[in-house]
């Protein structure tokens, strides 16, 4: 008898069907991989089973009973658990404090808080879930934090937990330890439900996976009965495109991007001593967990933010006091890992804002005027060349989709005729074969001599298509590895999690 | 498509508003017929009321564009109040205080000195909010009073009147006065200026690289600041335009209507101008049009005293009310919308 029945769930946005009647089944003490892109429905769905939004039509059977969760308590009184890919922790208070939020225990307000640490110790070594109950959360590295998410659940007696993207955010270390404590939540008759679109996760560690495309459901199949490559058919109906490194290597001596020992604030030590260069012809690298610093080195070497020691030279011109428009002019294209907040501005057409960076300049602008027909002729030009998808060039911008969104922001980055590309996690958020199309543009760039600097949170990213891989922890570079056939990832996974580790320079 | 949109929306709004006219006036037993026919009679009946109108029209077209520049950019001004009042001190400063010159050129520089105070009265909260972050709804209300009381200290001491007991300034020289466009009405040159500076605020806002920043400062500042468009620069730009304009209204409103400096000479045009640029969309012939729109609702309203003795009161409640839907349109009509199945 299965644990878990959703039948015929049909939801609809205005304008959108998210889920058009989808089913899934899942057993008691089952891993089951919800497999689909972005935008396929998959977190919509969880969404509807926990609560969070209500389905149009169709059934949910747990345990036997038709239910129709209200809101997110009811489901978490009914046993379901769901760990969101954003967390949902209170950074000042305590991993027992955020484990108990909300919880009306008896004798509350004045709950037995060593009795509360001393459930919490237990639950932990049961699932092998290690955490410091008295610890704050804002001390966590962040797989402590998802431990202490799994944890919440736990505590709350869900018997099936509901997984967002889990290992998005962690190092190839964490994920393993994370993929042992899944292993144990089976062996205690948890049933599981992974939302990914990590392929090689879902053969690694799942039992069974649904398939879901454009809202519907595609196929469901038992892990062991399946590859790779079946499954990237399923999703995405062709094999998944793997980038060769490059053949002709272009050797360059020249920099296209120097960073000497720059430093950021100090006294939090955002960042530290950075050194690196980027040839030209290069891709290079900066791996790392989240929020080590990586948006800080996009913005110093941007001009946004200005360091406080440190040289940074752009095309060999010292850039140490130039504002973002200097740079630019110096050749540099700055591509933001938040588009909708930084790189677009949401409620102006195509037209204006491909000329977002470029507006008074030539051809462009004269004298302050702008020149419209020129600028919705390169317009028309650069959606034919880059493939952007939108009715027209006086489309407003959020109306296109994240892919062709970010098309925008590449052709106008790009079609200017740049020497250094600073790419800070280009592919966040995009469907699969967006994702495919920027990294094709990023080595096509390469291979025309320009200077890349990626930095992304997405080791698989970094290592399919960089040339050298430098790691950062908590704003230093540990270490900057040669990217090839012998790429130790296990190394880079501990340089991650902030071993030391060693440099190359060749 | 997005037109019609607007277009049913705003009839919508017209219908509410009128059917709540008339619930008022029933309630507070009045005549409605008596008063409809008085309240299109004061708009339509004569050259007199269309001249009204536009004399009335002619400061909230200046006043709402300088609130819709400022809205345009993320800078709510309040205050054009305040500037307006700072516009109408400086053409008496000008007036009183500098030798004669040829007409053109003390107009010239009536409106010159009227922009300028004006726009200092607006940049100083500007300058508090790009620098500090100190919110400019609450500095630009309070800059409202503080000139309002200055003209109040001003008629009294420095720009008195020594002839007259009354707190009036002395009368402006006639080079200083705009020429009557359609006498024996009280239509003025001002209205020539405010189309005028309509047009120049299109052609900034829409065609150039400054209405660019300014539009996109207003609109994402954070994107700005990461294509280096100066955040800060912009909104002091923003509020130095925003203010002038207001301050010219009150040039105009001495040059064209009152001739010298004395209180009240604002029945809060400062404040209308607010809804005119709201109902405007920021745009400057949406400017126009409800600036000439709400000004018409008030000569009809006086009309309507006049003929029906029907307290004008009414009209600020419904322009409160007009406020209210105006703003809530999108959301409270879309049900309406969907169900005549206009996109």
């Amino acid at each position: 008898m299965p644990n878990l029945q959703l039948k015929d769930i049909f939801k609809e946005f205005p304008g959108v069907i998210a889920n058009d009647n989808v089913s899934l089944t899942v057993e008691k003490g089952e891993i089951h991989a919800l497999l689909g892109e972005n935008g396929a429905g998959k977190t919509t769905l969880m969404n509807i089973l926990y609560g969070i939004y209500t389905k149009d039509v169709g059934t949910i059977i747990w345990k036997d009973e038709e239910v129709s969760f209200k809101s997110p308590r009811d489901a978490i009184e009914s046993g379901i658990g769901m760990v969101h890919q954003h967390f949902m922790l209170v950074p000042t208070l305590s991993v027992a404090q955020n484990i108990t939020l909300g919880i009306k225990d008896k004798g509350y307000p004045f709950n037995n808080r060593k009795k509360v640490v001393k459930d919490i110790t237990e639950l932990s070594k049961k699932y092998g879930l290690q955490v410091d109950p008295t610890q704050l959360i804002s001390k966590l590295s962040v797989g402590a934090r998802q431990r202490v998410e799994i944890l919440k659940s736990l505590y709350r007696n869900a018997e099936l937990l509901i997984l967002d993207e889990p290992t998005a955010v962690l190092t190839p270390q964490e994920t393993d330890n994370f993929f042992e404590i899944l292993k144990k939540l089976k062996k205690e008759g948890h049933s599981v439900i992974i939302i990914t679109h990590r392929i090689p996760e879902v053969i690694k560690i799942t039992d069974k996976v649904t398939i879901l495309k454009d809202g519907k459901n595609v196929a469901t199949v038992k892990t062991s009965e399946t590859n790779e490559n079946e499954l990237s058919n399923y999703m995405i109906g062709r094999s998944l495109k793997t980038f060769s490194s490059r053949e002709e290597v272009i050797e360059s001596e020249d920099n296209g991007l120097v960073l000497e020992h720059v430093g950021l604030n100090k006294k939090l030590k955002t960042l530290t001593d950075i050194s690196f260069q980027v040839k030209k012809g290069e891709i290079f690298g900066i791996a790392g967990v989240d929020g080590n610093g990586q948006k800080e080195l996009a913005e110093v070497i941007a001009g946004i933010r200005k360091p406080d020691s440190g040289t940074i030279l752009i095309a060999g011109k010292n850039m140490n006091r130039a504002s973002f428009k200097t740079r630019k002019k110096a050749g540099l294209a700055y591509i933001t890992d938040d588009r909708h907040h930084e790189g677009l501005v949401l409620d102006m057409n195509v037209t204006e804002n491909m000329i977002l960076k470029d507006y008074d300049q030539e051809p462009f602008s004269k004298k302050s005027i702008i020149n419209y027909n020129v600028v919705r002729e390169k317009t028309e030009q650069r959606i034919k060349d880059y493939d952007i998808k939108t009715p027209g060039v006086k489309t407003p911008i959020r109306l296109l989709s994240g892919g062709n969104q970010q098309k925008v922001i590449i052709a106008r980055e790009l079609a200017v005729g740049p020497s250094v590309v600073l790419a800070c996690q280009p592919t966040r958020g995009l469907d699969i074969g967006a994702t495919e199309f920027v990294r094709q543009i990023l080595i096509n760039k390469r291979n025309e001599g320009l200077s890349i600097l990626l930095i992304s949170a997405d080791l698989e990213e970094i290592v399919s298509i960089c040339d050298r891989i430098a790691v950062i922890f908590e704003g230093r570079i540990v270490g900057i590895v040669k990217n090839g056939a012998d790429l130790d990832l296990n190394k880079i996974g501990l340089m991650m999690a902030g071993h030391i580790g060693e440099t190359v320079n060749s | 498509m997005k037109y019609t949109k607007e277009l049913v929306s705003t009839l919508i709004i017209i219908l509410i508003t009128f059917l709540l006219a008339a619930v008022l006036i029933i309630v507070a037993k009045y005549d409605p017929g008596m008063a409809l026919q008085s309240f299109f009679y004061g708009i339509f009946g004569s050259l007199h009321g269309f001249a009204e109108i536009m004399v009335r029209a002619t400061p909230l077209i200046l006043a709402g564009l300088g609130v819709s520049v400022a809205f345009s950019t993320g800078f709510f001004n309040i205050g054009a109040e305040g500037q307006l009042y700072m516009g109408a001190i400086a053409i008496t400063f000008v007036g009183v205080f500098l030798p004669p010159m040829p007409p053109m050129l003390h107009i010239a520089v009536a409106i010159l000195a009227g922009f300028l105070l004006g726009g200092i009265w607006a940049v100083i909260p500007g300058f508090l909010k790009a620098k500090y972050g100190v919110s400019e709804i609450i500095t630009t209300i309070m800059f409202n009073y503080i000139a309002i009381n200055i003209v109040g200290v001003l008629v009294r001491t420095v720009l008195k009147n020594t002839e007259s007991a009354l707190p009036y300034s002395p009368v402006m020289p006639k080079s200083l006065s705009f020429p009557l466009l359609l006498y024996p009405t009280r239509l003025h040159g001002g209205l020539i200026l405010a189309l005028a500076c309509a047009v120049l605020i299109y052609i900034i806002m829409k065609k150039t690289t400054i209405g660019y920043e300014l539009r996109v400062v207003g609109f994402n500042k954070r994107a700005g600041t990461c294509s280096g468009i100066s955040v800060y620069k912009n909104i002091v730009l923003a509020s130095l335009i925003s203010g002038g304009l207001a301050g010219l209204a009150g040039v105009s409103e001495i040059a064209g209507v009152h001739h010298r400096l004395l209180e009240g000479i604002s029945p809060g045009y400062g404040y209308i101008a607010i809804i005119v640029a709201l109902m405007g969309r920021n745009h400057p012939v949406g400017v126009i049009i409800s600036a000439i729109g709400l000004s018409a609702l008030q000569v009809g309203a006086n009309s309507m005293q006049r003929q029906a003795g029907i307290p004008t009161s009414i009209t600020s409640v419904l322009m409160g009310v007009i406020v209210l839907l105006a703003l809530g349109k999108n959301i409270m009509f879309s049900g309406i919308l969907k169900k005549m199945r206009i996109k």
